[in-house]
């Protein structure tokens, strides 16, 4: 089911959404090249306000890839089993989310050709980067985590391109999966090293997808801007990055699941675990908001009060009643399970999740800027064409990858949603341990699927397990 | 409630609010010591209480403070109790079953804890600048202009209303979740895990959001010009830390002592007991780190003056300490798969543990009252001797009921829990 959809010709509907996507991509491409010839004043941005859409889009698609790494990483730790359904598709969404955010900080540059003077090269001038500055741990932070990200999604290929080249028929397409599945033969040994390298990888992809928030949100914090200056960023914008990621995977499954036929591999049970933990995040959000506003009058310091008075009421107020409407209302239609469980509402609300996250970045980089110690420099950012297209473009270019990564790639990991099917339990045909038996046939035979849970007080626990 | 479990009287209420249900657990279950087990902690800290208030009368100010910190250091390790059984309610974690009841021990601590908590009233003065009447009069020499704007907030009344409702909301929350478990051991109610998990859900930000204010009024207030806004966190991360190591130190200590649960709690349950004392650690040292490296990097005076005061004068040596003896050695220690499985190992790592998390209170806490360095032996007295009574509380009440949720629908999974 999941191989033939690399298989068969791709559907029309495929199609027309690669040419709409590819025709974004080629639209941001031009208009970079547009701002490195012309230089980066065809952005709206201006004295106060020097940081612009870029980093509000950076910020924004760092956080869509860091649903990815939770589903992959996190829940692997956790052994939730239901993130196996989704993965693969979710891990494949954090590297071309990375790919998207990786063009801001290259290009909002004023000199993009010397930027390889961030990475600290041994050079004729004896010069080295700043390692004190936040923006260099960006580059150290994202380039780590795109290239731990890659090799944690191909470790995981490596078994489903084996799959795929064991179906394949045509001779070069062996060729091309034989070489990429890298001799997979499925051996004992193999899964025993496998299973090993991808515990390794997952517990340290974690601390990874933390850090890497953290440092995004350190380009902030540490500068001493009201609205900017909190100690509570960093968790706070790793729970944002996870509350838009998973708003950008229930998006894309809800799409995926529809045109390709997947209803039975991602259930309505995973799409509403999804919801919950977009819940769970939303509402850490939205207490993180409360407590920047109550700060900052317990602080008693004035240009802290006023930033926020700013935000709620100054010439930004439309922009921050977005943010605070879509993150923190919105999500809270979640607590109804009837809500949490229909298609239609689910896809909206994600929608509107990712808008009100790429209003908080906005809300938080602007409204701060515009408005901050000496009144003679206050100003207001509005954005031009190219700040427009080129966020238009970055979808574009998100779009296109994703659509390439459906067709040629299998998007449920096979390997591991057949290790947790019910015939995978060693104790699934003996019926040995009272939950995740059954009789070895399909549902609806007379066998309950799933044996209700038997009062466990009649088992009399094990004794020969051992002491600690 | 349930017919089979009736109410305790009023005043075994504070430490119990059930009868004892032991008669129907599972000879497995059942604890199987005297009196002892819960008699002795009690009071050998009822004796270094009266010891320290002994101390107190000598030296108010001291007493007051070593008293908070000891408070603080119960209330936030039952609040991480709260929210770890919270949590595995919520995702249905079947591997800590057996672990669940010993965390449900730890949580019925409120009433308790707000009755321990009255003496400090009595040293608000000491404790809390703001309560000072002169700060708030203009043509005082002593007049605070900041303060009094935050005299809305920093208030008697307010502050003392803002307490009862934050212990009323745990203790409801752990009420339901306590007796809801109790009662079904005697009473399989098909329905009991739904309820657990649907007060676990309003639960969560009900306990979230008042143990962050919780840690504004109790500890930051303290030292009320400062502020910072992730100290909700903070407080909630030594706590939840305190609490897993509770847990595991509590199952290593019956297990050690007569035997009980011998292959009920295995390898595998201390394993992940380990996995989160490790990862709490790590937690811990990411929002430590995280809230001193931003004011340290913005070096705003109003907000680097908190940890100039704990970076010299004799505390720098506790701001060293707490890196290394909070992070470095448990990162170090817990790191490999052996020593989460080893029963020494751990026990010595909890006991370590809870340790340094009274030590990181005390670092946030005291320099406000001792302008240089080290311990008073009231320090120790009154962490000890408040300890010893939660611990009693703590066993008489595992020695009333089962020692595991023996009637729970994923008991089976959790018996058989293996890490793989």
């Amino acid at each position: 089911m999941v191989s033939r959809h690399t298989e068969k010709k791709a559907p029309l509907a495929w199609y027309i959404a690669f040419a709409a996507s590819l025709s974004g991509a080629l639209l941001l491409l031009a208009l970079l090249a547009y701002v490195v010839w012309n230089g980066i004043g065809v952005w709206g941005n201006n004295q106060p306000v020097g940081w612009g859409w870029p980093i509000v889009n950076f910020v924004f698609w760092v956080g869509i890839g860091h649903a990815g790494t939770l589903i992959s990483a996190i829940l692997f730790l956790f052994r939730q089993h239901w993130r196996t359904a989704i993965n693969r598709a979710a891990e494949a969404m954090t590297l071309f989310a990375v790919v998207c955010a990786l063009i801001w900080p290259t290009f909002h540059v004023g000199r993009v050709w010397v930027i390889y003077w961030t990475l600290p090269i041994p050079n004729q001038m004896e010069m080295w980067p700043q390692f004190k500055s936040p923006l260099l741990w960006d580059v150290f932070a994202v380039s780590s985590y795109f290239i731990v990200s890659l090799v944690f999604w191909y470790v995981g290929l490596v078994p489903d391109l084996a799959t795929l080249r064991d179906r394949a028929e045509n001779f070069w397409r062996k060729r091309i999966l034989g070489f990429f599945s890298l001799g997979w033969t499925g051996a004992n040994r193999h899964w025993r090293n496998y299973e090993k390298a991808y515990l390794l990888l997952a517990g340290l992809a974690t601390p990874l997808v933390l850090s890497v928030h953290s440092v995004v949100s350190f380009d902030f914090a540490v500068s001493v801007l009201p609205g900017w200056h909190t100690t509570i960023f960093p968790p706070y914008f790793v729970a944002g990055a996870i509350f838009s990621g998973f708003a950008m995977v229930v998006t894309l499954m809800v799409i995926t699941r529809e045109v390709y036929g997947l209803k039975n591999v991602i259930t309505i049970d995973h799409l509403e675990k999804m919801n919950i933990i977009i819940l769970v995040t939303g509402t850490i959000v939205g207490f993180a908001y409360i407590t920047e506003f109550f700060m900052a009058w317990y602080s008693g310091v004035e240009y802290e009060q006023y930033a926020f008075i700013n935000r709620a009421f100054g010439p930004y107020a439309w922009a921050y009643w977005i943010m605070m409407t879509c993150n923190l209302i919105t999500p809270q239609l979640f607590w109804s399970k009837k809500l949490r469980r229909s298609i239609p509402v689910m896809f909206v609300l994600s929608i509107f999740v990712n808008i009100g996250m790429w209003f908080e970045r906005f809300v938080i980089t602007i409204t701060s800027l515009h408005r901050d110690f000496l009144p003679s420099s206050w100003g207001y950012f509005e954005p031009t064409w190219v700040d427009i297209g080129t966020l238009v473009g970055s979808f574009g270019l998100f779009f296109t990858l994703f659509l390439l990564f459906l067709r040629f790639v299998p998007m449920v990991a096979m390997a591991e949603v057949k290790g947790i099917m019910p015939q995978a339990d060693p104790h699934h045909y003996d019926g040995g341990d009272g939950r995740a038996a059954g009789n070895g046939h399909a549902e609806g035979d007379g066998e309950p699927y799933i044996r209700p849970a038997k009062v466990a007080s009649l088992e009399q626990p094990d004794t020969d397990e051992g002491e600690a | 409630m349930a017919d089979s479990v009736k109410q305790n009287t009023l005043l075994s209420w504070l430490v119990d609010p059930l009868q004892s249900t032991r008669e129907t657990a599972e000879r497995a279950y059942r604890f199987t010591g005297d009196r002892r087990s819960w008699l002795v902690p009690f009071l050998l800290g009822a004796a270094l209480l009266v010891i320290s208030a002994l101390g107190g009368w000598q030296r108010p100010d001291d007493f007051f403070f070593a008293y908070l910190v000891g408070w603080t250091f119960l209330l936030t390790t039952a609040l991480g109790g709260l929210l770890f059984l919270i949590f595995h309610h919520l995702t249905r974690a079947s591997w800590s079953i057996v672990v669940h009841r010993i965390n449900e021990g730890l949580i019925w601590a409120f009433p308790l804890l707000l009755l321990l908590g009255v003496p400090l009233l009595f040293g608000m003065h000491d404790l809390y600048h703001w309560t000072h009447a002169d700060l708030y009069d203009p043509s005082s020499s002593h007049y605070d202009e900041i303060l009094a704007g935050k005299r809305a907030y920093l208030n008697i009344p307010f502050w003392g209303a803002r307490l009862v409702l934050y212990f009323a909301a745990w203790t409801i929350v752990s009420y339901r979740l306590y007796t809801l478990s109790v009662r079904q051991d005697v009473d399989p109610d098909p329905d009991i895990p739904a309820k657990l998990r649907s007060t676990s859900a309003w639960g969560l930000p009900l306990t979230g959001v008042t143990l962050a204010f919780a840690s504004y009024d109790i500890l930051m207030s303290t030292d009320p010009h400062w502020f910072s806004t992730i100290f909700g966190v903070y407080f909630f991360s030594g706590g939840i830390l305190s609490a897993v190591s509770v847990i595991a130190l509590v199952a290593l200590l019956l297990q050690k002592t007569g035997g009980l649960l011998r292959g009920v709690i295995t390898k595998e349950h201390y394993q992940d007991l380990g996995k989160y004392m490790f990862g709490f650690t790590v937690f811990w040292a990411y929002i430590a780190f995280s809230q001193y490296m931003l004011y340290w990097y913005g070096g705003i005076p109003e907000e680097t003056v908190w940890f100039q005061h704990r970076l010299q004068n004799g505390w720098q040596w506790h701001s060293a300490a707490l890196v290394l003896f909070h992070f470095v050695v448990p990162f170090l220690v817990l790191l490999p798969r052996a020593p989460k499985r080893t029963s020494v190992v751990l026990s010595v790592m909890a006991v370590w543990l809870i340790g340094m998390h009274w030590f990181d209170l005390h670092w946030v806490t005291i320099p406000v009252l001792r302008e240089s360095g080290g311990f008073h032996w009231l320090d120790f007295t009154c962490w000890l001797g408040l300890t010893g009574i939660f611990a009693g509380a703590l066993m008489y009440r595992l020695r009333r009921h089962s020692l595991i949720p023996q009637n729970h629908p994923y008991l089976g999974e959790s018996l058989h829990f293996e890490n793989t």
